[in-house]
C-alpha cells in the first residue's frame, strides 16, 4: 500500500476468485456423489 | 422422494423462469441505462430485478422436489451468470480508485455474503414451518439451507481474509463483522453436527428447528454489526454509491451465486429427503421376523 491507495494485489484476485470456483465445484461434485449413494 | 408436479407447481416453475430471466434482463437494461447516461440506477429497476430473482430463487426452491431435472438447468443458468459477471469483473471494470484490482474480490464477496444471508433465512424460515406443520420435507429443506448457508458463510470468511491482508494488513480482525459472522457459521455448524449425532428423526427435527430459530438471531446482528459499532468493515453499498461500472459484473455475479445456491439447495434437501424417509420406513419382513 503507497498512500492510502492499494496497489497490484491481483494475486490476491486469482486467489480469491480460485478458491471460490475450488469451493463451489468439490461441494457439487459432493452433491453428485451423495445423490448418486442415496438412490 | 420425488412428486409428481401439480398444475400449481408447474405454473409456479414457470414464474421463477420468467421472474429468474427477468432479473437478469433488467439488469442488463440497467447497465445499459446507465451508460447512456440515465440515472435509472437508484430508482426502482436494480431493486426489482433483485426482488425478481429471490423470488425465482424461493419458487425453486419451494417446488425443487417436484422437478429432478430442473437442479441441472438452475445449476447452469448459474455458471453462465458467474462467468459472464467474472469475466466483466475481472477484465472489463476499472480498477476501484484506492482499492485498485483488489476490489475485483467484491465481485464475488458480496455475492456471497447475500447468499449465505438468505441461504440462512430459509433456513429459518424452513424451520418454522416445520414446528407448525411436522411434515419431513420441511426439516430436510431446512437440512439443505443450514448446510449450504455454513459453505457460504466460511467461503465469505475465506474471500474477506484474502480481501482483508492487502487492504488492512493483516488477515483476520476480531472486529464486530467479522466477530458476529464467525459466530454465525459457528453455530450453524453446531446445527449440522447436531442433525449428524441425533437418530431419532423426531427428536432430531425439533431440536434442529429451535436450534436454527435461535441461531437465526445473528444474521440481522451480522448485517447490522457495521452500523451498530465502529468496525473496520465498510458499510453496505446501495445502487446510489456503486459506480454505474461496477454494476453488471456485481449483479450477474449475485445472480450466478444466488442460483448455484438455489440448486445445490435443492439437491441436498433431496439428499436428506431420501435419507428421511429411509430412516421412516418400516423395518423389511425378514428383520420383524429375526426380532420375533
Amino acid at each position: 500500500m503507497t498512500g492510502g491507495y492499494v496497489t497490484g494485489g491481483w494475486s490476491f484476485v486469482w486467489a480469491a476468485y480460485g478458491w471460490t470456483a475450488l469451493v463451489f465445484a468439490t461441494y457439487g461434485l459432493s452433491l453428485f456423489l451423495r445423490i448418486r449413494k442415496s438412490r | 422422494m420425488t412428486s409428481q408436479p401439480t398444475r400449481a407447481a408447474r405454473a409456479m416453475l414457470t414464474v421463477a423462469i420468467v421472474c429468474g430471466v427477468a432479473a437478469v434482463a433488467l439488469s442488463v437494461y440497467a447497465d445499459a441505462a446507465l451508460h447512456g447516461g440515465r440515472t435509472v440506477v437508484g430508482s426502482w429497476l436494480p431493486f426489482t430485478a433483485a426482488c425478481l430473482a429471490i423470488a425465482a430463487s424461493a419458487l425453486f426452491m419451494l417446488i425443487g422436489d417436484s422437478f429432478p431435472s430442473a437442479p441441472p438447468f438452475i445449476l447452469a443458468g448459474a455458471v453462465a451468470c458467474l462467468l459472464a459477471g467474472s469475466y466483466l469483473g475481472l477484465f472489463v471494470a476499472p480498477p476501484e480508485h484506492f482499492m485498485g484490482e483488489v476490489q475485483r474480490i467484491m465481485y464475488v464477496h458480496v455475492p456471497t455474503a447475500w447468499s449465505a444471508l438468505l441461504a440462512l433465512t430459509f433456513a429459518f424460515g424452513c424451520a418454522i414451518v416445520s414446528l407448525f406443520t411436522g411434515a419431513w420435507k420441511w426439516d430436510a429443506k431446512l437440512e439443505g439451507g443450514v448446510e449450504v448457508g455454513v459453505l457460504l458463510g466460511f467461503l465469505l470468511c475465506c474471500q474477506g481474509a484474502i480481501w482483508a491482508k492487502p487492504t488492512w494488513g493483516v488477515w483476520w480482525d476480531w472486529d464486530p463483522r467479522l466477530t458476529t459472522t464467525a459466530v454465525l457459521v459457528c453455530a450453524f455448524l453446531g446445527i449440522l453436527a447436531l442433525r449428524h449425532f441425533v437418530d431419532d428423526p423426531v427428536k432430531r427435527a425439533t431440536w434442529s428447528a429451535v436450534a436454527t430459530i435461535i441461531a437465526y438471531v445473528d444474521v440481522p446482528i451480522v448485517y447490522y454489526s457495521v452500523r451498530w459499532w465502529n468496525s473496520l468493515h465498510q458499510m453496505q453499498s446501495s445502487p446510489e454509491t456503486v459506480s454505474p461500472q461496477f454494476y453488471l459484473p456485481l449483479r450477474l455475479n449475485a445472480f450466478g451465486v444466488l442460483f448455484l445456491m438455489t440448486g445445490f439447495i435443492v439437491l441436498r434437501s433431496r439428499i436428506a429427503a431420501a435419507r428421511i424417509a429411509t430412516e421412516l420406513a418400516p423395518p423389511p419382513p425378514e428383520l420383524l421376523g429375526e426380532l420375533a
